[in-house]
């Protein structure tokens, strides 16, 4: 950069060409919305089939939720080392996830409390068949928290498919009221893979182009 | 009647610096010094300037046991580089 005087129309060109370069350092690679979609997804078609078919794993396969915490653990700490500037869009989205992640957490305590309760107050409950059963109508407060940070991210991104896909997580929510429940976990399983799997899988890709471009 | 551009933010570097610490919350020395593309000695003078004048704050921290440098701007930076921005706008607005 060179120390020569500026004129007015330099200055504005330069802020201008600083700002832009700033934003242009892109470091979302999509590996979280990746990761997630496509847990999501196979544990949900999991479920419609073991819902539809009996088909089960011989375990419980939404265990894969924690196992793929461990990897998204290793991907954050490693990313914290390569990032060298935190923009205030990072930060608001950082804060989004994690209030995701607390009211999923204080979703599934609350629900479980809610099921235990109804087992142990309606000794007739567990036979219950065809009728009212808890279980199988909370597929949509799951659905609905899914599109809340998923659209949140599409606008601080400014990045459509997320918007779309939060959209859709909503839509599937309501339609989970009118359907059989048995498609509920199918439901969950298109929700993961609009709002996560598709825009993660074009965020990787616009990534990849603006490494190479930068090469 | 036109307020004289601040000479502290009048120069090709400093500006850059600050342009960029306008629009994250920090960023590290070498990541300024990847987008502006200056020489690491010419930016720390730059860097220590906008750090007198109180514009920007300077941590000296420790990364993968390598020491790293992030830098943020300051409330006072900020509104020194809004009331730039807008003279140079009044400026611009009447040489039209």
């Amino acid at each position: 950069m060179e120390k020569k005087p500026m004129t007015e129309q330099e200055s504005l060109q330069l802020i201008t060409d600083m700002i832009n370069k700033t934003k242009a350092s892109f470091h979302e690679t999509g590996f979280g919305p990746i990761m997630w979609g496509a847990v999501i997804t196979i544990c949900g078609i999991l479920s419609y089939i073991k819902e539809v078919n009996g088909f089960s794993l011989g375990f419980d396969h939404w265990l894969l939720v924690f196992i793929a915490l461990i990897p998204q653990i290793w991907y954050n700490i490693k990313q914290s080392h390569k990032i060298k500037a935190k923009t205030y869009n990072d930060i608001a989205l950082d804060y989004t996830w994690i209030a995701y992640g607390i009211s999923i957490g204080i979703i599934v305590f609350v629900i479980n409390g809610i099921g235990f309760d109804l087992t142990n107050n309606f000794p007739n409950y567990k036979n219950v068949r065809g009728d009212f059963r808890f279980s199988n109508h909370y597929t949509g407060f799951y659905l609905i928290i899914y599109g809340i940070p998923t659209f949140i991210t599409g606008g601080i991104m400014k990045f459509k498919p997320m918007i779309f896909g939060g959209i859709a997580c909503w839509v599937l929510a309501l339609i989970s009221i009118y359907t059989n429940y048995k498609y509920d976990m199918l439901f969950t399983a298109i929700a993961a893979t609009l709002a996560w799997l598709i825009p993660g899988i074009l965020i990787n890709n616009m990534y990849r182009k603006s490494k190479s471009a930068n090469v | 009647m036109f307020k004289e551009l601040d000479p502290l933010l009048h120069s090709q570097l400093r500006l850059a610096v600050i342009s960029i610490l306008i629009g994250v919350k920090e960023a590290e020395f070498t990541f300024i010094k990847e987008k502006t593309g200056a020489t690491a000695g010419n930016l720390s003078v730059q860097v220590q300037k906008l750090k007198d004048a109180g514009y920007i704050d300077v941590v000296k921290t420790f990364k993968d046991n390598y020491p790293n440098t992030v830098c943020f701007i300051t409330p006072t930076g900020r509104t020194a580089f809004e009331n730039y921005v807008a003279n140079l706008q009044s400026y611009l607005n009447t040489k039209k």
